[in-house]
């Protein structure tokens, strides 16, 4: 028998159990049924998780400890224990209802779909098979040969290959394993004609195929619809090879058709800048030519300005060496009428002393003095 | 501890099978995980939200009954009580964990949910903003109430 513990929650029970009677934690019929100081019932497993997470009465929030909490009335347990409960195997086939606290009884004694083990080999085997030869032996299937457990047997025999099957068209009794076989040439099968690819609408019985196929006009004209097809196919496969080389070929003609513009623009812009480099280029140009202009003129002003200056200087200058010139071709005039006067008197005057040579040499050199000093100016 | 949960999950489930409450429908999203709800919620008559259906996640946590469920609007609603977000949280009395009890039903949790429509909860809102404007501005609440429900909650 099985030493798993039985969950009191999980079961099922004959009747709906008057609300009251359950756990307001889980809602199942209480098991082990404990009562609080706040007078509510609750399964013993139940309250204590609630206990775990928060120390209040999961009804009414009033604080609660664990020594809050002892055994409900036996009358209480009482109740929930003698309702009547499905026996835990029932999905196995346990047909098997009593009291719930008789529940632990049945299983360990009684129920036959509980798990034991097997006294020969220690395999798993259910109770009602225990008492028997072992079951974990191979047999033979009497019908495939296959070697098989007899545990297995029941649930082999659905599905064995060697047993008899229906044929379901002929009623006919085959191997299940020739079955699908047999299929393909049972006369009762139903069958479409074997021109039914061309478009012949027939299906019958096999056994009346080759009746239909002494009428059937698709097997008279079954050579020339035949070649018609494959040259269907034929120019159906061409067709989608050309499809195929369009489809490849579309978006390169787009790709040329949109680069032609694309390029024309880009041309158009290049010039466009071009044009506006060289728009800059000349202004600025212009713009040193003026400046040039300006600073020429002055230049030219300064210069012109200076020799006007200068002109002037030696003008001056030439006009002062004019009245020297003239001066001194006075006193020569002068001196030499006074000597032509005098006529060699040894009195000339002192101040002349000497030959005139002196005073025409310091004349002179005033002169060229003088000259000197105009220069200068 | 888990099939616990597990098997008063599924009494309760049988129950709101046998006995469904009106204007609220709930069942698990897939059989393989009765942790997680989908819940239609018809607003009852009387309700300013009357007229809307409402869809809501329910999702149980694995140590249920000791921890209360969540729920979710997946469904926009204009409510105090219901965070204006995508989450669509509502989180107020038993939901609360230090409010829950495990005697608490899933039914109970549902109806909760269908009387906040009838009545918001002015005074425990997520929504601060909302709840002033249901207190001081009635009207001004109302008209956002129904055009939220125009856009939002209405079956095609």
């Amino acid at each position: 028998m099985d030493s798993e513990q039985i969950d009191y929650q999980s079961l099922n029970y004959l009747s709906t159990v008057d609300h009251n009677l359950c756990c307001p934690i889980c809602r199942s019929p209480l098991v082990d049924p404990v009562y609080t100081t706040c007078l509510h019932t609750f399964c013993s497993t139940c309250i204590n998780k609630a206990l775990e997470r928060s120390q209040t009465c999961p009804v009414d929030r009033t604080p609660l400890q664990a020594e809050d909490v002892s055994p409900a009335p036996i009358m209480i347990a009482n109740l929930v224990n003698e309702l009547a409960v499905l026996c835990p195997n029932s999905e196995l086939g346990c047909t098997f209802t009593c009291a719930r606290y008789l529940v632990e009884a049945h299983l360990s004694h009684d129920c036959e779909f509980v798990y034991m083990k097997c006294r020969e080999c220690g395999d798993k085997v259910l109770r009602r098979d225990a008492g028997r030869e072992c079951l974990h032996q191979l047999e033979e299937c009497t019908h495939c040969f296959q070697h098989i457990k007899k545990i297995d047997m029941e649930a082999h025999e659905k599905e064995c290959p060697g047993l008899l099957g229906e044929c379901m068209h002929c009623r006919l009794e085959i191997e299940r394993s020739e079955l699908k076989e047999h299929e393909f040439t049972c006369e009762e099968a139903t069958i479409s004609c074997s021109s039914s690819s061309l478009g012949c609408p027939w299906s019958g019985q096999r056994k009346e195929l080759s009746h239909h196929q002494a009428a059937c006009p698709f097997t008279f004209l079954r050579p020339v619809l035949q070649a018609h097809a494959e040259r269907l196919t034929k120019l159906e496969l061409e067709n989608r090879t050309l499809r195929k080389r369009i489809e490849q070929l579309t978006p390169r003609i787009n790709q040329s058709n949109t680069t032609e513009p694309l390029s024309f623009d880009e041309q158009a812009y290049q010039f466009l800048t071009e044009q506006e480099h060289m728009r800059q280029d000349m202004e600025r140009l212009s713009a040193t030519l003026g400046e040039l202009e300006i600073k020429q003129g002055m230049l030219l002003m300064n210069e012109s300005l200076r020799t006007k200056e200068e002109l002037a200087g030696i003008r001056a200058a030439i006009n002062g060496i004019r009245m020297q010139i003239h001066w001194l071709l006075t006193v020569r005039v002068h001196g030499t009428e006074h000597r032509h006067v005098v006529g060699g008197g040894a009195g000339t005057p002192s101040n002349s002393a000497g030959p005139s040579h002196p005073a025409e040499h310091s004349a002179s050199r005033r002169l060229s003095d003088n000259f000197g000093q105009g220069v200068k100016l | 501890m888990s099939s616990g949960s597990l098997r008063r999950i599924t009494k309760e489930l049988t129950e709101l099978n046998e006995n469904p409450p009106s204007g609220v429908t709930a069942c698990p999203i897939s059989d393989s995980d009765l942790y997680k709800w989908n819940v239609t919620l018809t607003a009852p008559k009387g309700s300013l939200y009357y007229g809307g259906v409402f869809h809501l996640n329910l999702t149980l946590p694995s140590e249920y009954p000791f921890k209360p469920p969540t729920l979710n609007f997946t469904t926009k609603i204009y409510h105090p009580n219901v965070s204006n977000d995508d989450k669509g949280s509502m989180c107020l009395g038993i939901l609360r964990a230090e409010n829950w009890k495990p005697s608490c039903k899933i039914l109970a949790v549902l109806e909760m949910a269908r009387g906040l429509l009838l009545e918001p909860n002015v005074d425990d809102a997520v929504e601060t903003n909302i709840a002033d404007q249901y207190k001081n501005d009635r009207a001004g609440f109302e008209k956002t109430v129904k055009q939220w429900i125009k856009n939002h909650a209405k079956e095609k």
